[in-house]
């Protein structure tokens, strides 16, 4: 039996789109404002000469000092574990721990609150419209505004958007710890010594050396075409010009990749990138991964054992 | 110090460190590079490789690494065939720096790519490491060792190509335009550490000047063939080769470098004796208070004031990262900073930042960045079509700019397929097809041969627009440009007459603009190419009607004699003069040398 909806006026619809999109614009503002803040409090040039890991306040925490192969297996097994949960108090620990670890490794926060803030719109979007979309169960608290009969608003949708969120920044939260604790080369070592084919984590280096540079190479002939007045617009000529853009940027990547080529044969590369020293895994390594672990299996079961029966 | 992990250097059992024979070379397409190689070069060979743009200078050098394989001939390192595992032994001694730096660091932090190489000769990572600090001394580095390379000026970055291959200790260093786009200090460190390096050293670069007394073998490509393998001496004293490889850079030594001639254009007839600013009238560009931040905090403009009037032609100089991009960006429209900007007295807001490319033209220091069409045609007509003109209007425009660069007939060739001297010259059409008020060029000369510098030279002197020239060029600002202004980590530092800028000698040791170097080798250059007409005897090969006894005959034969010639010399404090030596066979008249009698062998 569908349950019966709370009927409230329909300007409250209109009302409540409006300030939860003035509560969106007003948070992402605020949070942009603390991440530039945050980016000038921390101007001047770090030492370069020593490596930012350590020479970092925040280089000495447990999970800096953690094996990486554990904490790869430990801090994803448990974002695993994360995403498989189905209810909002269980998916909220999950973020309180991931929050807590960034609090143990001492990371900058404006990191992890960019991420975030890249996800806002598209999470945004889950509480918006899942409400509308959830189908009616008994039960359910239902709100109808005006005469929109056919658009119930259903709180379980609520519900489950924010278990969707509160999961998704939970992983999210814990790439910083996870990616940020030691030199990307490292971690690709620890990927590789899991199993994953070398060439995936060589691909990864080179991609996330050369995102910068053809980030740049773009913002250069973006500015070139906009210097000589090109208007962005969906009209044949604008269109026509972006794709002259789009491909001359594949061209250029497409010949760097060639070059980029060249150069490491030419200084000895035989498919293969050195490696730092290998890590030895200790007993405390292990422990500290069977632990996340556990704590996911642990959240899992209270999800499916415990809440599930509320 | 040894490093006893490091491979033995290979063997080398002949005299030549590298043979090329009979060696050809076509690109996809049926472009040939090479035609026809033969060349050896010696271990401790310092061999500066020139000619045009396109004539198989880099695709010469990719074989002598083994990164192209012959397609006729061979290739020799050390006796053997340059394939299979001496390859991979060879590539570990022979240091490759690519022009494009970028090309070059791949790894995640600097001193992982320094330690790239070393790693890759069998070294532990601890002793690569030390290998790598070590090369990263020497470029002066060593204080951004952990630095991630896109975090890098590009100086920097240049000097950390280098760092990689020092740390290998290679036994042949390859450089591929080492110091395009350098300022004078980094270039400087270049040339310090080049000349201290004891191996083979081989240099792609047009700048004749830098290769001077770096290089003491020439070799001269052209259109994938050796033309000439002449001493540099020689090379730089015979300018006919010269002129005929695109390489004659004497236009530079026309007027007194010391007493600089003035550009056509004459100065402004007020001009104050510590700023060269005309003081009345509306300035064209003003910058007031300026100041501008990247997001990391990085304050790249500190307190900008900064006045140019219509059709005032100012350069723009300073060492690497000084805030001279950052500045043109901002007078672009592109970056915004803090402080008051006014084009042509009005304060620029929102709406007249967006039309500002109706009226400020630049040419990108890499031009490649803003050509992007199919056609030559399409490129220079972007511009014009943004603006809205009639196809007729446009096609005039473009004939007119294309005339104005010396391209006309290039319409329908594909930009990417044009050589570089060709591409900034295009670059430039695109320019100024839109007419702009205000031209702004950067670095115009970098990686240009002497002729394409000579021609657009000639180009922007007819160039009516107010003119800001940012290059590390001295030649260039002294011939374009009347008022000067020189900045040092963001702000301006100096802003007078460029003749009193050219006199300064403060310059080294306030920003590292050292021109000594380039100023000692351009005098050395000019005496060695003076010449006029001289008489000595000396023994030549030439043909004329002869006589041994009764026989008259004629043929080319070689015996002393004296006659009145036209050579490159220098003259000693004796009064006597020398000369590289000459072509081996050379005509001239001979008034009664006929009947005398020859004695020769025939």
């Amino acid at each position: 039996m569908t349950p019966q909806p709370i009927i409230l006026p329909g300007w409250s619809l209109a009302g409540g789109l409006l300030l939860l999109l003035l509560m969106g614009g007003a948070s992402s503002w605020g949070i942009r404002r603390l991440v530039r803040g945050a980016r000038q409090r921390r101007k001047g040039e770090p030492d370069w000469s020593l490596p930012q890991l350590d020479g970092a306040t925040a280089g000495d925490s447990p999970i800096h000092r953690w094996e990486v192969r554990c904490k790869l297996v430990g801090m994803l097994g448990f974002a695993f574990l994360v995403v498989s949960l189905q209810d909002l108090r269980t998916a909220a620990v999950a973020g309180a721990i991931t929050l807590s670890l960034l609090f143990v490794t001492r990371l900058p926060f404006d990191r992890s609150l960019a991420r975030l803030l890249a996800m806002s719109g598209f999470l945004g979007m889950f509480l918006l419209v899942m409400p509308f979309s959830a189908p009616a169960h008994p039960g359910d608290t239902l709100i109808q505004f005006g005469n929109l009969e056919s658009l119930p608003w259903n709180l379980r949708g609520l519900h489950k958007a924010a278990t969707i969120c509160l999961k998704a920044c939970a992983v999210a939260l814990l790439m910083e710890p996870l990616l940020a604790t030691a030199p990307l080369t490292r971690t690709l070592q620890g990927l590789r010594r899991l199993g994953v084919p070398a060439a995936i984590g060589q691909m990864l280096l080179l991609a996330h050396r050369y995102s910068y540079v053809f980030k740049h190479e773009a913002w250069r002939m973006a500015s070139g075409m906009r210097l000589r007045g090109f208007q962005p617009g969906s009209n044949r000529r604008a269109l026509g010009a972006f794709g002259n853009f789009l491909g001359m940027l594949f061209v250029r990547s497409f010949e760097r990749t060639e070059r980029v080529y060249d150069a490491m044969q030419a200084r000895g590369y035989r498919d293969r990138f050195p490696e730092p020293e290998p890590q030895p895994a200790t007993a405390k390594d292990l422990l500290l991964a069977g632990f996340f672990l556990l704590l996911g299996v642990a959240l899992l079961l209270a999800d499916r054992c415990y809440f599930s029966t509320f | 110090m040894h490093d006893l992990n490091r491979p033995a250097p290979l063997p080398n059992p002949s005299d030549a460190l590298f043979a090329l024979r009979g060696l050809s070379y076509a690109y996809p397409g049926d472009i040939q590079a090479l035609r026809d190689i033969n060349l050896a070069i010696a271990p401790g060979d310092r061999l500066g490789l020139v000619g045009h743009n396109g004539s198989g200078k880099t695709t010469l050098v990719k074989q002598l690494c083994g990164l192209l394989q012959p397609q006729r001939g061979e290739a020799f390192y050390k006796g053997e065939k340059l394939r299979g595992d001496h390859l991979q032994r060879a590539r570990l001694e022979i240091g490759l720096l690519f022009q494009d730096p970028d090309d070059q660091l791949f790894c995640h932090s600097l001193i992982e790519d320094v330690a790239f190489g070393p790693r890759n000769q069998g070294l532990p990572a601890a002793t690569a490491e030390v290998a790598a600090r070590r090369a990263l001394e020497q470029v002066e580095l060593l204080d951004h060792a952990y630095k991630a390379p896109h975090a890098l000026s590009y100086g920097q970055k240049k000097r950390a190509a280098l760092a990689g291959l020092l740390a290998m200790r290679p036994e042949v260093l390859i450089l591929d335009e080492p110091t395009a786009n350098l300022d004078p200090r980094q270039e400087c460190l270049f040339l310090d550490l080049l000349r201290d390096y004891s191996g083979t050293l081989i240099v792609i670069s047009h700048d004749l000047l830098f290769l001077y007394e770096l290089c003491d073998r020439a070799l001269v490509l052209d259109t994938g063939r050796i033309h000439h393998d002449y001493g540099m001496r020689e090379l730089v004293a015979h300018r006919p080769s010269l002129r005929e490889h695109g390489l004659d850079f004497s236009f530079r030594f026309a007027g007194n470098e010391k007493d600089p001639s003035p550009r056509d254009n004459p100065a402004p007839a007020a001009m104050p004796e510590s700023s060269a600013t005309p003081a009345s009238s509306t300035p064209l560009i003003e910058l007031g208070g300026y100041h501008f931040s990247y997001p990391d905090g990085t304050a790249a403009l500190k307190g900008i004031d900064l006045r140019i009037h219509s059709t005032e032609r100012v350069a723009l100089v300073g060492e690497n990262g000084a805030g001279k991009s950052t500045l043109l960006a901002c007078l672009l429209g592109i970056h915004r900073g803090k402080g008051f900007y006014r084009y042509d007295g009005q304060e620029m807001d929102n709406r007249r930042r967006k039309q500002l490319w109706n009226r400020v033209g630049l040419v990108f220091q890499d031009c490649a960045d803003q050509l992007f069409c199919p056609s030559v045609f399409d490129e220079v007509a972007f511009g014009p079509r943004q603006r809205g003109y009639t196809e007729m209007e446009v096609e005039r425009r473009v004939a007119k700019a294309l005339r104005q660069v010396r391209l006309e007939g290039f319409e329908p060739r594909v930009p990417l397929k044009l050589s570089g001297g060709e591409r900034k010259r295009l670059a430039l059409a695109g320019v100024l097809a839109l007419d702009p008020e205000v031209l702004i060029l950067d670095e115009p000369t970098a990686g240009l041969d002497p002729q394409g510098e000579e021609l657009l030279l000639q180009i922007l002197r007819e160039v009516k627009a107010t003119l800001l020239l940012v290059s590390h060029d001295m030649f260039f600002v002294r011939k374009l440009t009347e008022r000067t202004l020189v900045m040092h980590r963001g702000s301006i530092l100096r802003d007078y007459p460029t003749a009193s800028f050219l006199d300064d000698s403060d310059l080294a040791s306030l920003n590292g603009l050292d021109y000594t170097y380039r100023d000692r080798c351009a005098i050395e250059i000019r005496q060695i190419q003076h010449e006029h007409e001289h008489e000595h005897l000396h023994k030549h090969l030439h043909e004329h009607q002869h006589r041994h006894g009764d026989l008259l005959h004629s043929h080319p034969h070689e015996h002393e004699h004296e006659h009145r010639h036209r050579f490159r010399h220098s003259h000693d404090e004796e009064g006597g003069h020398s000369h590289p030596p000459q072509r081996e066979f050379h005509d001239h008249p001979h008034p009664g040398h006929e009947d005398e009698p020859h004695d020769h062998e025939h």
